[in-house]
C-alpha cells in the first residue's frame, strides 16, 4: 500500500518543500545550502516501480532509523547536527538512478545511502567516485559493485573508494546456503540426495543461482543439484516446470522466488503432489512476506529459506517491528526495512568517529567500523574488507511456522527448532 | 523424455491456451471492426482482475460468478473509452494510435497502481486447488473453466456477428465505413459497442484467470505483448485464429518448456510470430490487410 | 529559424559553466535521449517506419562495445564503432526481412518489437554475455575507456551527439534522398510507380537509423556503468526513445530535440512533485495525460505547430 507515514493531500509543509526541490531541479542549490546543524544523507530507492514494495520498505526503514538517531540527539561529534534524509526513487531504472544521486547531492547530501536492485546502485557508483561522496550500499547482492571500485584503487586509477556495502553478496549468500542445507540435513538425521534447483531468471535469481551452484561445487557435500530449472519472470504458468521437477524425484526442492512467482510455484507444488522431504530455498523474497503468506497460507507452512533476517532475539527489534507494523499498514520488519535502518545506524556510526563532515574523514572511519549495535542476524560485528563488503553479513535459514516466518538455524539465532522434513499432508 | 511429461506439457499447454484466447478475442474484435490498435488491452484486463478482487475481498462474490460483473464493468469503460478518446483517432496514422492508447495505459496502470498497491495478489475462488487426477495426468478446473469460457465467449461472439442486426452492421462497418453509413449504421455506436464487448471479453478473462494468475499492476504490459502475439499468428479479426492461436502458442510455450530451458520459452512464441509476419503477416485465419 | 538554432547552441555550450552538476545531468538525459530520437526519426519519421524495437540496437551496440573492453580491452571509443556496425547489420536483416516480404504500418511494427524482446530473453539466459545479472564496467575515470571524471565531459559528449545526429537529419532533408524518403512516407505505391526504388530507401534509411542508434548504445553503458538485458533491450527504452520525436515532431530536423526538451524535464518535474508526496506512480499518469494531450490536439508534434506560429507573428 501507499507510505502510510505520508497522508495524501499537499499541506504547506510539503508544497514548500516540493516548491524547494523545484527550485533545485532548475539548478540552483544556493536556495537551500541555508541550514547548519544537519548533516544531509541521501536516500535513494526504488519506491515505485516493480521494486516498489520494498524499496518503499527500504524507505520507511531508513526514515525511521533516522528518527532513532535524532531522538538521541543526533550525531554529537558533529556538535548535535540532525540526520536529514534527502529522499530519492530510482523507479528501479539505472539512469533515474544516476539522475536521483545527482539531485540529492545537489541538494546538499554529503553521503549516499541506496539502492536495492543491483543496476541502479551501479549507475550511481560513479556519482559517489565522481563526487568524493561516501556511499553505503544498504542492499544489493552483486559482487561486482563494490569489487570492481576496489580494484580500480589498487591498480591506481581511483584515488579512494567511496563505496561500501552491508550486505551479504551473492558469493555470500551461495556459501551460507549451501552451509546450511549440510547442517540442516544433519541435525534432522536425514541423507536427502537428490535437489532440484528452480529459479526466476531475473538478475536476482540468476545472480542467487550462480552462487549457489558454485559454493555447491566448491563444498561437493553429501547431496547432488540433479536439476537446474529456470522460469522467466514473471511467469504465468509453471505448471510444466514444476512437472519437470517432479519428474527428477526431488528429495528437496529449491526454489528462488519473486513474490509473483512464488504465488504459482507454491500452489502447483501441492497440486501436483510432489513427494519429498520438504522445500528449502537458497535465498529470496516471496517466501515470507507478510502479504505472501496471506495470499498463499497454508502452501507456506514449512517452507525453509536462507534470507538476511532481523535478530529478534534482541528486544529492540521486537519494538521496532510493532511499530514498523503500525506505521506500515501491517507489514513484517524484514530484510529490506531492517538492511536500511541498520545502514542508517552504521552511518551515524561513522560520522562519529570521523567527527567531520569531510569525505575521505568519514571513509577513513567507515574502514575501521566495529559496529556492534545492528538488529539484523550479523555473524559479527560489521566491519568492512578490503573489497568494501561486510563478511559478517550472512541470511539466516528461517521456516514458516504456524503462518509466521522464525529464525530456525544457525542454534545462535533460532528462536524455535526446525521442523524437517516436513509432516506428510 | 520421459512421456507422462511430454502428455502432461500437452494438457496444460491446451488448457492454458484458453486463457491466452480469453486475452486475445476481445483484441481481435477491436481491430477487426474499427483497425484500432489498442495497446491498453493488458492494462484492461489487470482492471478485470482488481475489480474481481474487489468483489471477492469486499462482498464474498466468487470469481467464477462475479466475472459476469467485472464484464459488464469493463463493457461500460471500453464503450466510455472509444467515445471520449478512441473515436477521434479512428483514422489516425498508426503512429498516433498508438500513443493515444500508449498514454491510455500509463494512466490505467497507474491508477491500479495508487489504488491497490503494487505487491502481486491472487483471488481465492471455490475452483482454486480444485484438481482431477486422469491417470498419472492432471487437469486444473480453474484453467478448464477459463478455456471453457473462452470456447464459450468466441462461438457466442461469433453468433452475434452473424446472425444479430446489429454484429452484421458491426461487420459491415469494419468492411466498409461508406457503405455501412449509406445503409442507414450509426457507425460510431457500432464502434462503440465493439469496443465494449472487446473490453468486457478481456475483462472477463482478467476475473476468470485472477484465481490462478498473480497480478500486480506491472502485469499490463506483458499481457498486452503476449495478446498481440496471439492475435498476429492468429490473423486480425479473425475468433477463430483468436481462439487457435492462443492454443497455439501456449503450446509452443509449453513444449518448450518441456524440451529445452524453461526461461526461454518466451523466444518459442517470438519466433513464431516472427515467422508468421514474414511468411504470413495475416496470421493463420486473418483477411488479407486493405 | 537557424538564427535560433545556432543561438541556442551557444547557450548550451556555454551552460555547465554556470549550471549545478545536476542540472547537466538532466540535460545530459536530454541531449542524449534526444540523439537516440533524431537517429529513430530517420527512418520512422522521414522514411515513415514506425519501429517499436529500436532498443535493439541500442542494446547490441552497447553490448558489443562492453564485450570488446571486458575482454579484449578495446578502447570504447573504437569499440563504439564495431558496436555501430553490428546494429546497422541486425537493422538491414530486419530491414530486409520486414520490407522484402512487405511488411508494413502495424505489422512492421511487431516485427521490431518481436526482434528486440527475442534479443533480451537470449541475452537473459546467455552467460557468456553476463545473463540477467548482466556486465558491470568499473569505474575508473579513465577517458581512453570513455569514462571521465568530471560529469561535464559527458554533457558534451553528448550535445556533441545530438548535434551530429540533427546535422545528419538535416543533410538528408536536403539532399535527393530526403525527397526520395518523403515520397516513400507519403504514398509508397504512388512513389513506387513514380519509379523509386522504395525498397532500397527504406533500407538505407533503416541501416543508417540502427549504426547511429547502435553508437548511442555505447553512450549509454558507458554512462551507467552496467548492462541488464532488461534495460538495455526493453520495450520501456524503446517507447522512450520513440515518445520524444512523435511529441515533437516526426519527421523534422527540431522534432526530437524539442520533444526531448518537453519531456525529460517533465518527467523529472512530475517524478519530484508527486514523489515527494507519497503519491507513487502519479507521475506516470501525468505523462499519460500528456501523451493523449499530444496525439488529441497535436497530432503533428510540437514542432510543425510551433513553427507555424512562429511564421505567422511575422518574420
Amino acid at each position: 500500500m501507499t507510505d502510510r507515514t505520508l497522508a495524501p493531500g499537499l499541506p504547506r509543509r510539503r508544497f514548500l518543500a516540493a516548491a524547494g526541490a523545484t527550485a533545485a531541479t532548475l539548478g540552483f542549490p544556493a536556495v537551500l545550502r541555508a541550514q547548519p546543524r544537519t548533516f544531509k544523507l541521501g536516500v535513494v530507492h526504488p519506491v515505485t516501480g516493480p521494486l516498489a514494495e520494498p524499496g518503499q520498505a527500504c524507505r520507511l526503514g531508513a526514515q525511521m532509523a533516522a528518527e532513532a538517531v535524532n531522538a538521541a540527539g543526533g550525531i554529537k561529534a558533529l556538535g548535535g547536527a540532525r540526520l536529514e534524509l534527502l529522499l530519492g526513487d530510482t523507479q528501479t531504472k539505472p539512469d533515474v538512478g544516476r539522475t536521483e544521486a545527482e539531485r540529492v547531492v545537489n541538494q546538499g547530501a554529503q553521503m549516499l545511502l541506496g539502492s536495492f536492485d543491483s543496476g541502479s546502485t551501479a549507475a550511481m557508483v560513479p556519482v559517489a567516485q565522481q563526487r568524493r561522496i561516501p556511499f553505503l550500499v544498504d542492499i544489493a547482492a552483486a559482487d561486482p559493485i563494490t569489487a570492481n571500485v576496489a580494484r580500480a584503487v589498487k591498480e591506481g586509477q581511483q584515488k579512494v573508494q567511496y563505496v561500501y556495502r552491508n550486505f551479504p553478496t551473492g558469493s555470500s549468500f551461495g556459501r551460507k546456503a549451501v552451509q546450511y542445507f549440510t547442517e540442516i540435513f544433519k541435525e534432522a538425521g536425514v541423507a536427502p540426495k537428490r535437489v532440484v534447483l528452480m529459479y526466476c531468471n531475473d538478475l536476482f535469481g540468476q545472480n542467487q543461482a550462480r552462487g549457489f551452484q558454485a559454493a555447491h561445487k566448491a563444498a561437493q557435500p553429501g547431496w547432488d543439484i540433479v536439476e537446474v530449472i529456470p522460469w522467466p519472470e514473471p511467469p504465468s504458468d509453471l505448471s510444466t516446470e514444476v512437472a519437470r521437477a517432479k519428474a527428477q524425484k526431488p528429495d528437496v526442492i529449491a526454489p528462488i522466488t519473486r513474490p509473483a512467482s512464488a504465488q504459482l510455484l507454491l500452489p502447483e507444488i501441492r497440486r501436483q503432489r510432489v513427494e519429498m522431504l520438504g522445500v528449502v530455498g537458497p535465498g529470496s523474497p516471496g517466501l515470507y512476506e507478510a502479504g505472501q503468506l496471506a495470499t498463499l497460507k497454508e502452501d507456506l507452512e514449512h517452507v525453509l529459506t536462507s534470507v538476511p533476517w532481523p535478530n529478534f532475539k534482541h528486544p529492540k527489534t521486537r519494538t521496532l517491528a510493532e511499530e514498523y507494523a503500525r506505521r506500515s499498514g501491517g507489514k513484517t520488519f524484514d530484510t529490506n526495512s531492517g538492511y536500511s535502518y541498520d545502514g542508517v545506524f552504521v552511518v551515524a556510526d561513522a560520522l562519529e568517529r570521523a567527527g567531520s563532515a569531510d569525505p575521505d574523514a568519514i571513509v577513513d572511519a567507515l574502514k575501521k567500523t566495529n559496529y556492534t549495535g545492528g538488529l539484523m542476524q550479523y555473524g559479527g560485528p560489521i566491519v568492512f574488507n578490503e573489497l568494501g563488503d561486510n563478511p559478517n553479513a550472512i541470511p539466516t535459514m528461517i521456516q514458516i511456522l504456524g503462518q509466521k516466518p522464525v529464525a530456525v538455524w544457525p542454534r545462535e539465532a533460532a528462536l524455535q527448532k526446525f521442523v524437517f522434513p516436513r509432516p506428510k499432508a | 523424455m520421459d512421456p507422462v511429461l511430454v502428455a502432461q506439457g500437452v494438457v496444460s499447454g491446451i488448457l492454458f491456451g484458453g486463457v491466452y484466447s480469453l486475452m486475445a478475442v476481445g483484441l481481435t474484435l477491436i481491430f477487426g471492426v474499427m483497425r484500432v490498435i489498442n495497446f491498453a488491452h493488458g492494462d484492461l484486463m489487470v482492471w478485470g482482475m482488481y475489480l474481481s478482487w474487489l468483489l471477492a475481498t469486499r462482498l464474498g462474490v466468487d470469481p467464477a460468478v462475479g466475472f459476469v460483473a467485472c464484464a459488464a464493468c469493463l463493457y461500460l469503460l471500453g464503450a466510455a473509452l472509444q467515445r471520449g478518446l478512441v473515436d477521434r483517432i479512428v483514422d489516425a496514422p498508426h503512429e498516433m494510435q498508438i500513443l493515444l492508447m500508449l498514454g491510455v495505459a500509463l494512466i490505467l496502470e497507474n491508477a491500479a497502481l495508487l489504488a491497490f498497491g503494487p505487491e502481486p495478489t491472487r483471488v481465492r475462488s471455490s475452483l482454486t486447488a480444485w484438481t482431477v487426477w486422469v491417470g498419472p495426468l492432471f487437469v486444473d478446473m480453474a484453467r478448464l473453466t477459463a478455456f471453457a469460457v473462452a470456447l464459450a465467449l468466441a462461438a457466442g461472439l461469433g453468433l452475434f456477428l452473424y446472425r444479430t442486426d446489429l454484429g452484421r452492421r458491426m461487420r459491415a462497418a469494419a468492411d466498409n465505413v461508406y457503405g455501412a453509413q449509406v445503409i442507414g449504421t450509426d457507425v460510431r455506436r457500432v464502434y462503440a459497442v465493439a469496443f465494449g464487448v472487446g473490453a468486457a471479453c478481456v475483462g472477463a478473462a482478467g476475473a476468470l484467470t485472477a484465481s490462478f494468475l498473480p497480478f500486480s499492476p506491472a502485469l499490463g504490459l506483458s499481457a498486452s505483448v503476449a495478446s498481440f502475439n496471439i492475435v498476429i499468428i492468429g490473423g486480425m479479426g479473425s475468433l477463430v485464429g483468436a481462439f487457435v492461436g492462443g492454443l497455439l502458442v501456449s503450446l509452443a510455450e509449453s513444449l518448450g518448456a518441456v524440451f529445452f530451458r524453461p526461461s526461454l520459452k518466451e523466444v518459442v512464441s517470438f519466433s513464431l510470430l516472427i515467422l508468421i509476419l514474414l511468411f504470413r503477416p495475416t496470421g493463420l485465419y486473418g483477411r488479407r490487410l486493405p | 529559424m537557424t538564427w535560433i538554432g545556432l543561438g541556442a547552441l551557444a547557450v548550451l555550450l556555454a551552460l555547465p559553466a554556470v549550471a549545478s552538476p545536476y542540472l547537466t545531468t538532466v540535460c545530459t538525459l536530454i541531449f542524449f535521449y534526444g540523439y537516440l530520437g533524431q537517429a529513430w526519426n530517420l527512418v520512422g519519421g522521414y522514411a515513415g517506419q514506425l519501429s517499436a524495437g529500436h532498443a535493439a540496437f541500442v542494446g547490441v551496440g552497447g553490448y558489443t562495445a562492453t564485450m570488446l573492453s571486458l575482454e579484449a580491452g578495446l578502447t570504447p571509443w573504437i569499440g563504439m564503432w564495431v558496436g555501430g556496425a553490428l546494429a546497422a547489420a541486425l537493422g538491414g536483416g530486419i530491414g530486409y526481412l520486414g520490407f522484402r516480404f512487405g511488411l508494413r504500418g502495424f505489422y512492421f511494427v511487431l516485427l521490431t518489437v518481436a526482434f528486440a524482446e527475442l534479443l533480451r530473453v537470449i541475452t537473459s539466459n546467455v552467460d557468456a554475455v553476463g545473463g540477467a545479472l548482466g556486465l558491470y564496467i568499473t569505474f575508473t575515470g579513465d577517458p581512453w575507456q570513455f569514462q571521465f571524471q568530471d560529469t561535464r565531459v559527458y554533457y558534451y559528449v553528448a550535445l556533441a551527439l545530438m548535434v551530429g545526429a540533427t546535422l545528419v537529419a538535416w543533410l538528408l532533408e536536403r539532399r535527393r534522398f530526403g525527397a526520395y524518403l518523403a515520397a516513400v512516407r507519403e504514398d509508397e505505391s504512388a512513389a513506387e510507380a513514380l519509379g523509386v526504388n522504395t525498397f532500397r530507401v527504406k533500407l538505407l534509411a533503416m541501416v543508417l537509423s540502427s549504426f547511429l542508434t547502435g553508437i548511442g548504445g555505447t553512450f549509454y553503458a558507458f554512462y551507467l556503468f552496467s548492462l541488464q538485458p532488461g534495460t538495455m533491450f526493453g520495450i520501456p527504452l524503446s517507447v522512450e526513445i520513440i515518445i520524444r520525436p512523435i511529441v515533437g515532431g516526426a519527421g523534422t530536423v527540431a522534432g526530437p530535440i524539442l520533444g526531448s526538451f518537453i519531456l525529460t524535464p517533465l518527467a523529472e518535474v512530475s517524478r519530484l512533485y508527486f514523489g515527494q508526496g507519497g503519491w507513487h506512480g502519479a507521475h506516470l499518469i501525468v505523462y499519460g495525460l500528456l501523451l493523449i494531450g499530444v496525439v488529441l490536439f497535436l497530432p503533428e508534434g510540437a514542432y510543425p505547430r510551433l513553427a507555424r506560429a512562429l511564421r505567422r507573428r511575422g518574420r
